[in-house]
Parts: C-alpha cells; sequence; structure tokens
C-alpha cells in the first residue's frame, strides 16, 4: 500500500510531446482512474508509472521515493493488460508464481501464496491448465491472480475488461472492486470506459491530447465538469448542449437563447455584458414542466421509450437536446413541450475558452 | 456461410461439392504432381541403387543387390565425405541460426528507418548459390581478395592466406561462406516468430522481474520453439542437399578436405557417370535425412502443441 | 472472363496450328552445344554462323552455351533423360566417354565423301574416332606449351626458357621471391590439375593406359608426383593457394605478375595479351622435357552429330567448322589454332614468332590419353590424391596408389 505522486511528467517522442506536464497526487490505498479516449497518452502514463518506459521530464513517487531510475521489476507494482499477457507455454500457476519465482521466493512459500491468490479469485480448479484452455474470464481473473500474489505496492491495470463482453465486463468490474475494497493495495486504473471510471475510482483524472483536462472525484466530474470535453465526455447520453449569450449583473446570471432562458446565481461577482456561451444540461436532469416559468421551450422531435425510461429528442429553434423523461410519456411528435432542471445542475462554458464559467456556490 | 448449403444447387459440380468425396478431388491434381514428380523419381533412384548402371558402359546392367552399399562401407571418400557433411551442416546451422537470431531481434526493434535493412540484409539470400559462391571466391582470393588485403592491413595476417587451399581452413572457410549466404532464411522465419510474439509478455516479464536473458529463455526462445524446429529442418535439409556452394568454392578439396555426400554423389554421378553408386550415395542421404528429421522433431517435441 | 463454345473451339484450333508451325519450321533448325564462354569464343562463334548462314540459308543454327565443367553432365543428363541437341563440341578427352554413352553419330560415310577431307591428316582424325569410325569433324587445336615471363628472367640472368625439368627447377629457384610475393610457376592444383600431373607421370615413363588396361608404372609415378609436388612441398617456387588453384587463379597470378611461367596451351595467347606485352613482357616456349619423355599435348576439337533427326542440317553445320574460312574466323577473333592444314598456311599464323613454340610442339606433341571413364578418374580420384599430397595429408606413395586403385575400378 503506498501513495503515487506524479510530478510534472512529461514525455516526448523525438519531437513529438505525448504527455505536458502530468501532476497527480493519489492517496494510499485509493484507486485512480486514467480516463480519456484513444490517443490521449493514458496508457503512455500507465508505462512511465510502470517503468515500461523512461519519463522526459518530471518525477513519480511512489510512496514518496522517486521511482524514475529504478526498473520495473524494482518499483514493486504489479501490471494486469489488456491482453493478459499470460505465459503461453506455462501452466496457469507457474503463470501466477512467475514474479515470485524471479524473486528467487522458494517454493513452499510460492506454493502457498499462489494457492492463496487463486482462492480468492475462484480459480484453484483450474492451477494445471495451459493459458490457452481458458476462457476469456478465466484468462482476465488469471492476469489478477499474478498481480495480487506478489502483494504489491501499487496494481496497474491497462484496460483489463476491454476484451470481455458486456456481461463479463460487469461482473469482472465488481470483482475488481470488491477486491480493491478487500486488499486496500492503491490502484492505477486506465479505461476508456466512462461506467467503469464512475464505478471504481476514488479519483479520475480525465485526459485528452496529452493534459489533463480534470483531476477529481467522479461526483465533480460528473457534476462539475470543468470544460466541455469533460462535460461531453462523461455521462450517457451525453450533455446537451446550448448555445446562447450571457450576461451577468455581478449577482445573478442570465443565460438566453431562442426558446432557452436560465437564471443562475454568479458567485465569482463578474460583470459582463452579452457574452457568447454554452448551457450544458443533463438529459436526465430535465423535467416536463409548464409553459410558465420554463427554461426550456421546443417541439418534440423524436419519441424512444426504452423501458425505464423514454428518450425525447427536442428541437429547440434548430438546437436538438435530448431528455430522459419518465416511462409514461405522452407527448407526441411535433408538439411543443416545456422543459426546466434545477438550475445548480447546470453547467455555463465560455463559448470561447470551453472553460466552465462558475455559478451559485462554486 | 452455413447458409449456403441450403440453397437449391444445380449442376454436378454443386452437387459434387457437397459430398465428402470432394476433398479427395481437390486434392488430386497436386497428389499425381507429386505422384509424378517426387515419388517416382525417389523410388526409381532408389531403384537404380540397386543396379549397375554406368552411362559410359551400356553393356554393364543388372541388378546387383546390395554391392553399392557395401563397396561403401570400404570407400574412405564416403567415410571423410559423411563426417565432413555433418561438420558442414552443424556449424553452417548453429551460425546461421544465431546470426539470424542477432539479425531478427535487431530488425524486430522498430526503429524507424531499419525497413531498409529488412532489405538489405535478405540480399545474400536471394543471390544463387553460384552467385554467391563465384563472389566469395574472388573476395577470399588469394592475389586479389579484399578480404585478406584487410586483414593483411589490420596486422591480423603477414601475407596472404589461400583460404581454401589449406586443408586446415578450407572447410571452415565454406563454412563462414555459407552462414553469411543463409543466415537470411533464418533470419527470416525468426522475425516472422517474433513479430507474432504479443509485446505485452515482455512487458509483463519485465514487470515480474525477469531480466533479459530470462525474458530470452522463457518466453522468446519456447515461443519459437516450433518456427527453429521447423526452420532448423528445412535447412538441414536443404544443406545435406545441395553441392553447389562447394561445388564452386573447393570443389571438394583440396583433397577431400570439403567432400561431402551430397557433392560426392554429384561428381560419381556427372564425373564418372556411374548413376548406380551415386544412387546408393543418395539413398543413405535420404535415409540419414529422414532419421535427422524424425529424431529431431521427437526431440523438440513439437508435435506435442 | 467467360468464354462460350465458338469461341474454346476457335482457340483450340489456333494453338493446334501454332503447334504444327512450330514443327514445320523445326525441320530447317538445329541446335548447336558448345563450351565456348569467353567474349572472344563467343565473336569467333557468331562469326562462323554467320558464314554458315550465308552459304545455307535454309538452315537456322541456334547455340547454346554450356559451361566447361557442366557440359559432360548436361551432355549424359540428355543423353539418359532425352532432349538431345542436334550437334556440339567434342574435345578429345570427352570423345571415349560421349561414344559409350551413344552420345555421338557415326559420320564415317560422310565423311569419306566429303571434298575437305584431304586437308585433315590422319593424325587429326585419331582423337575423334574409334575402331576406325569417325563420329566428329575436327575444328581447332589446343597445343599445349609454356608461357614465361621474359622481362623476370633477363632479370634473374637467365638465356633462355628451360629446356627440361632440370633447367626447369633450377630456373624456379632463381625466380622465386617470397617476400616480393613472386613465385616461379603458376602451378594447377585445384579442378583440373589431373592433366599435368598426368603429363608428368608420362614425362617419367609411365604410361596411364595402354591397350585399353590400365598401365601405371607405379614407381615412375611416384617419382614423378613427387617432383611435381616437390615443386609447391620443398622446393616453394609455387604460390601457397596453389592446391585450390584452377584455370582462373594461375592464369590471373600469371597475368598480375606473381608468378614466371605457367602451362597452358594456345587457347589462352589472346587473354594473356591483353594484360601482357607479347615478346618483351612475355614469350612461350614448348613444354621442358621430362627425363624419359617431352610431353605436350595437341588436342583436336571437334565437332559432332548427338542426334539423328535433322543429319543433313547436322552434317552441313558440324563439316563446315573444317573448311578454312570457319577455321580462320575463328583464328583470328581467338587465337585458336585450326586443325586444317589448309588453313595452318595462312601468313597471320606463319609470320607471328609467338607461335614458332606451338608450331614445333605440333612435331611431337602427343593426343590426350582418351579411354572410357578418363574425366571420372581424373577429376574424382587425380585431382584429390594429388592436392592431398600438396596439402600434406598423404605420401606421394599413397596418391599414386589410389590412382592405381581408382584407375583400376573405372575401367573395370
Amino acid at each position: 500500500m503506498a501513495t503515487l505522486s506524479l510530478q510534472n511528467v512529461q514525455k516526448s517522442y523525438g519531437g513529438l510531446q505525448v504527455l505536458h506536464g502530468i501532476d497527480v497526487e493519489l492517496e494510499d490505498g485509493g484507486f485512480l482512474v486514467l480516463l480519456g479516449p484513444s490517443g490521449c497518452g493514458k496508457s503512455t502514463l500507465l508505462n512511465l508509472i510502470a517503468g515500461l518506459d523512461d519519463v522526459s521530464a518530471g518525477d513519480i513517487r511512489i510512496d514518496g521515493r522517486s521511482v524514475i531510475e529504478l526498473a520495473p521489476k524494482d518499483r514493486n507494482i504489479a501490471m494486469v493488460f489488456q491482453s493478459y499477457a499470460l505465459y503461453p507455454t506455462m501452466s496457469v500457476e507457474r503463470n501466477i508464481g512467475f514474479g515470485l519465482e524471479m524473486r528467487g521466493v522458494n517454493n513452499t512459500e510460492r506454493n502457498a501464496a499462489v494457492k492463496q491468490a487463486a482462492d480468492l479469485l475462484q480459480i484453484s480448479h483450474l492451477l494445471d491448465r495451459r493459458p490457452a484452455n481458458l476462457s476469456g474470464g478465466q484468462r482476465q481473473r488469471v492476469a489478477m491472480g499474478r498481480a495480487i500474489v506478489r502483494n504489491p505496492d501499487l496494481f496497474l491495470f491497462d484496460e483489463p475488461l476491454s476484451n470481455l463482453d458486456a456481461k463479463l465486463r460487469a461482473e469482472m468490474r465488481t470483482e475488481i472492486k470488491r477486491l480493491h475494497g478487500r486488499l486496500g493495495t492503491s490502484v492505477v486504473y486506465v479505461t476508456h470506459d466512462q461506467i467503469e471510471a464512475m464505478t471504481l475510482g476514488t479519483k479520475v483524472a480525465v485526459m485528452k491530447g496529452g493534459y489533463i483536462q480534470q483531476f477529481a472525484d467522479p461526483q465533480t466530474i460528473y457534476e462539475k465538469p470543468a470544460n466541455m470535453f469533460v462535460a461531453g465526455f462523461i455521462g450517457s447520453p451525453s450533455m446537451n448542449f446550448v448555445t446562447g449569450t450571457l450576461t451577468s449583473d455581478g449577482r445573478l446570471a442570465r443565460f438566453e437563447a431562442p426558446g432557452v432562458q436560465v437564471e443562475a446565481p454568479m458567485s465569482s461577482g463578474e460583470i459582463f455584458g452579452a457574452k457568447a456561451a454554452v448551457l450544458g444540461i443533463r438529459p436526465e436532469e430535465l423535467k416536463i414542466a409548464d409553459s410558465a416559468g420554463s427554461m426550456l421551450t421546443g417541439i418534440i422531435d423524436v419519441v424512444e421509450p426504452t423501458g425505464p425510461d423514454t428518450m425525447v429528442t427536442i428541437r429547440i429553434a434548430e438546437q436538438p437536446i435530448v431528455a430522459r423523461l419518465p416511462p409514461r410519456f405522452f407527448g407526441r411528435v411535433g408538439e411543443a413541450i416545456w422543459l426546466s432542471a434545477d438550475v445548480r445542475s447546470v453547467s455555463l462554458f465560455d463559448a470561447e475558452t470551453e472553460r466552465r464559467i462558475p455559478l451559485g456556490t462554486e | 456461410m452455413d447458409t449456403g448449403s441450403h440453397l437449391p444447387k444445380t449442376g454436378m459440380i454443386g452437387e459434387l461439392s457437397e459430398t465428402r468425396y470432394w476433398i479427395y478431388l481437390l486434392l488430386l491434381p497436386s497428389l499425381v504432381i507429386i505422384l509424378l514428380v517426387i515419388a517416382y523419381p525417389t523410388i526409381y533412384g532408389m531403384a537404380i541403387s540397386f543396379r549397375e548402371m554406368r552411362l559410359t558402359r551400356p553393356g554393364l546392367t543388372g541388378w546387383v543387390g546390395f554391392k553399392h552399399y557395401i563397396v561403401m562401407i570400404d570407400d574412405p571418400v564416403f567415410w571423410v565425405a559423411l563426417k565432413n557433411t555433418v561438420l558442414w551442416v552443424t556449424f553452417a546451422v548453429v551460425l546461421e541460426l544465431g546470426l539470424g537470431f542477432i539479425a531478427a531481434t535487431a530488425l524486430n526493434r522498430n526503429v524507424p528507418g531499419t525497413g531498409i535493412f529488412a532489405v538489405l540484409i535478405l540480399v545474400p539470400y536471394f543471390l544463387p548459390n553460384v552467385v554467391a559462391g563465384h563472389m566469395w571466391a574472388l573476395l577470399l582470393d588469394p592475389r586479389l581478395g579484399v578480404i585478406n588485403d584487410v586483414l593483411v592491413r589490420i596486422g591480423i595476417l603477414s601475407s596472404y592466406k589461400a583460404w581454401f587451399a589449406d586443408p586446415n581452413t578450407a572447410l571452415a572457410a565454406t563454412i563462414f561462406v555459407e552462414a553469411w549466404h543463409g543466415f537470411p532464411f533464418f533470419a527470416l522465419l525468426l522475425l516472422a516468430g517474433l513479430k507474432g510474439i504479443p509485446y505485452d509478455l515482455y512487458r509483463a516479464a519485465a514487470v515480474d522481474g525477469a531480466g533479459p536473458i530470462a525474458q530470452f529463455r522463457l518466453i522468446t526462445v519456447p515461443m519459437l520453439k516450433s518456427v527453429i524446429a521447423a526452420a532448423v529442418i528445412l535447412r538441414v535439409i536443404s544443406l545435406v542437399n545441395s553441392p553447389d556452394l562447394l561445388l564452386i568454392l573447393t570443389g571438394g578439396g583440396p583433397g577431400d578436405a570439403t567432400q561431402v555426400l551430397s557433392l560426392y554423389a554429384f561428381q560419381t554421378a556427372y564425373k564418372d557417370f556411374n548413376f548406380g553408386y551415386a544412387s546408393a550415395l543418395s539413398v543413405v542421404m535420404f535415409v540419414i535425412l529422414m532419421v535427422f528429421a524424425y529424431a529431431y522433431i521427437r526431440l523438440s517435441k513439437i508435435g506435442q502443441e | 472472363m467467360q468464354l462460350n463454345r465458338r469461341e474454346l473451339l476457335a482457340g483450340a484450333t489456333a494453338m493446334a496450328l501454332a503447334s504444327q508451325m512450330g514443327t514445320a519450321r523445326a525441320a530447317g533448325a538445329i541446335n548447336y552445344w558448345h563450351h565456348f564462354a569467353s567474349q572472344s569464343e563467343m565473336e569467333g562463334l557468331a562469326k562462323i554462323i554467320a558464314l554458315f548462314q550465308a552459304k545455307y540459308s535454309g538452315t537456322k543454327v541456334t547455340q547454346e552455351g554450356i559451361p566447361n565443367s557442366e557440359y559432360m553432365a548436361k551432355v549424359s543428363s540428355a543423353v539418359v533423360a532425352g532432349g538431345k541437341p542436334d550437334t556440339g563440341m567434342v574435345i578429345t578427352e570427352r570423345f571415349a566417354d560421349l561414344v559409350a554413352m551413344n552420345g555421338l553419330v557415326d559420320l564415317s560415310a560422310r565423311v569419306k565423301a566429303w571434298p575437305g577431307r584431304s586437308s585433315f591428316p590422319d593424325n587429326r582424325w585419331k582423337g575423334l574416332s574409334q575402331d576406325g569410325k569417325i563420329y566428329a569433324v575436327p575444328a581447332f587445336a589446343f597445343v599445349d606449351w609454356m608461357y614465361y615471363r621474359a622481362d623476370y628472367f633477363e632479370q634473374a640472368g637467365l638465356s633462355g626458357p628451360p629446356k627440361n625439368f632440370d633447367e626447369f627447377v633450377q630456373a624456379a629457384r632463381k625466380l622465386t621471391d617470397p617476400s616480393k610475393g613472386r613465385y616461379a610457376f603458376s602451378m594447377r592444383g585445384g579442378a583440373g590439375a589431373f592433366k599435368y600431373v598426368i603429363d608428368v607421370m608420362e614425362a617419367f615413363g609411365s604410361p596411364i593406359v595402354k591397350d585399353g588396361k590400365p598401365a601405371i608404372d607405379r614407381a615412375a609415378a611416384i617419382e614423378a608426383v613427387t617432383f611435381y609436388s616437390d615443386l609447391f612441398v620443398k622446393e616453394k617456387v609455387v604460390p601457397p593457394s596453389a592446391p585450390n588453384d584452377s584455370y582462373r587463379q594461375i592464369m590471373e597470378a600469371f597475368r598480375t605478375g606473381q608468378t614466371a611461367m605457367v602451362w597452358h596451351h594456345t587457347g589462352s595467347l589472346s587473354e594473356i595479351s591483353g594484360a601482357l606485352k607479347q615478346g618483351t613482357q612475355f614469350q612461350t616456349a614448348p613444354m621442358p622435357a621430362g627425363p624419359k619423355a617431352q610431353i605436350a599435348r595437341v588436342a583436336y576439337a571437334g565437332n559432332g552429330v548427338i542426334k539423328e533427326d535433322n543429319i543433313e542440317a547436322a552434317w552441313q553445320w558440324v563439316s563446315f567448322w573444317g573448311e578454312p574460312e570457319a577455321a580462320i574466323a575463328l583464328l583470328e577473333a581467338t587465337g585458336y589454332f585450326p586443325a586444317s592444314t589448309a588453313a595452318l598456311q595462312d601468313p597471320r599464323l606463319t609470320s607471328n614468332k609467338i607461335y614458332d613454340a606451338a608450331v614445333k610442339t605440333l612435331d611431337f606433341g602427343r593426343l590426350p590419353n582418351t579411354f572410357v571413364g578418363a574425366a571420372g578418374w581424373s577429376e574424382n580420384v587425380v585431382n584429390p590424391a594429388f592436392q592431398s599430397v600438396l596439402t600434406g595429408q598423404s605420401k606421394p606413395a599413397d596418391a599414386v596408389d589410389r590412382m592405381i586403385k581408382g584407375l583400376d575400378a573405372a575401367m573395370r
């Protein structure tokens, strides 16, 4: 168990800089998720933490100790790969015990550790098999067994669930969460799946283009996205954006667009008149309202009942938005509809910088 | 697609393709070719080894049983050639495997610009044996050879050496040339094998604490085992069977210092025109290769996976 | 692409017609296998073909060059497996083997009726006939002689070329200076070494074959092999590369000035003249005489008919080589000695001093040994046996025993 601290970590390949000054702190026993689309640098960052690649600048500290000069094996980390990376020529037992074998742990101790890990992951009956004879889920468990058997300071997961089907993925996600709760070891977890990020992480770093876009706990990332990229990347269906103008008298901000009118308290005291801005509202926050006092007015375009919810696409003066409404929705296509939301749940972004404009008590 | 089989078919071939005889029918053309160009000459060659067949003596003919094989036991050149064959093939294959491995590992690094090296490294293999032989005969020439010149200039040799004229260096020199000529074969196959090893395995091993040697021993070699085994067998067969490089470099000499079975059989057939004895030599080579291939496959256990 | 039945039929008919036209054309065409390789040789051949074509416009000759060392392998394969050429080049050393494998057609009757026959004395036919039957028409001759560096001889204070083996050794010692990288003699120890081994054996009085039976005189042969190998082993007047030196290497050594003497035949004159100056830098001399005999070969090379299918055209072609115009064309291109006496009178030959030694040699020169199995024995037995003496792996007596045993086996 250990803390992890990334300080101004940079990485370049030749003239191409792929990571720009990454700063992240992870508490002891925390679960850090590196989230982002492919090519954002999250896997590179994981490789740097593992020592499989060298940092170009900056420092990486595990439990306060700089590890950038250490080989992967000396960092006391364990890693689980997307491809599982099981040694095909070795039995499951040897696969799990390989790290201990390389460290010269004696047979008795090793067998006991392997058995314990296998029991924990419920794969004791597979120990004699070769990886080729295992199912995807079983391989995933073996790969995790290989990681936990060594009792490392830090677990590194590189998109471990991407190769599983949806059902198994959900199952293994729960399993990982349970394991983390039981073992309490700090984890760095790379994924492009926002559900995994939200369910597993104690901290989430949303990455894009080699920069951290936002580093916070999952709730904050969901509720107060730092910019339009984070806002759009997190949540499904994703956040609705409506462009309009924002004016502020210092106490009250007023967002206006055709068919849209939102007033929210300004905490910063900033005063400005008619600034291009983007309103962000999550589909699940929208509710049907009366024509009087509604935030949005539009025409129903598409109605898609999914069972628990009804997804309604609404055109507000040519800007489409989606609302997740209760199952028994009786509106018809072409009819007018009025919607509103809790003003504390909306976000406003500067249209130019795409950054969040703080509202209310922020 | 499975649904295709439920569609109504018209015509003979359509119906035939649904039966289990179809596969035999598809195999038929290659079977006929194999019988004609491989099985028949092989069996005919074996038959000749039990006959007297000397082109220059059309009158001398008929079955002679094991005569040629009995003569072989007392033929000192046969034993020298057998010994040289073993030496030549063993050292050449070991060197080629080693060089091929180094080349394949280097090429597998995916460093930008190494694509051209991949092509350059393959050049020796593209050269016909005859061309490679003449080229090296010149490079190692005792009067004009560049290699002698370089070795004298850097002080390793005091004067030009006639590599192929000295029985102590002739075989080694020919092995060297063969290694140069043949290593791309291994490089190519091993590179293909290396490309097939997931890179994550090495990352996992690095995290698990395996150093480069352990990674090589426990990941690379086991993963390449079938490729290595197949490449070695193919190369051994081709080395045992092809006398052309030695024919050009030394002609088996000086003395019988570089005489090998294939060259001896070739010379017996095409210089002595004694096809009976030459066939007997070839049959012995064939048997040796079969035994080798069987033992090698057994020992390397490639059939197990 | 889909063919309908009519197109298919049309195509098949066209193919059948084309193949018939092919055979029809082949009737007036013959092919010719030879082992000419150098630029000058190919030039000579091209001239002869052009002259032939001008005279016999109805016959087309297609030539195919085969490396000398592969020639017999190719011909024997063709004889066994089919695919024989109409005509081919025949040299004396290979004559017996070719006849034995039924590789040549008897031409006696045609030769008898040939007007050009008068230009060829009996000895020209001897190497190309067997049991009274003539199988090939002589075209040119290779006359053995010695090339030596006149300038080196002068520097060493030698008045002239050695006339016998004693003088040869004396001169060789004076001409050798390993510190300068200079050796007296380009010894052929690699492929083709057997030729001079056999010559030296005969020079020491040991025949090879007599009346169709092996006839090596063991004592004389040992003496010969000892003498010849000692040039390398004891006297060290031969470059250290000798055991692997074949035609290309001995010529290179002489042309580049490493050696002062080389034994070869008239065929290499143009090649050496290209590198060294006739008269001042190099000269020619008859082969030195051994204790019992002076051995130099005069080998007539000719052309034979291998396949009888186009015998008329084939005969036209092989006999054309014997006509003076063809012989002179070849001489001009290559310097190869004509076999016909008519061509030997040509002033280009008689006026050139460099040919004196060859003309002299014609008086005493012998035909090469020719017996069935000669090629195999020479290359597969004599070569390695002699090489192993050069490299110290065996003694001359062992080598001679191996040669005797091999000869017995070859002729049995």
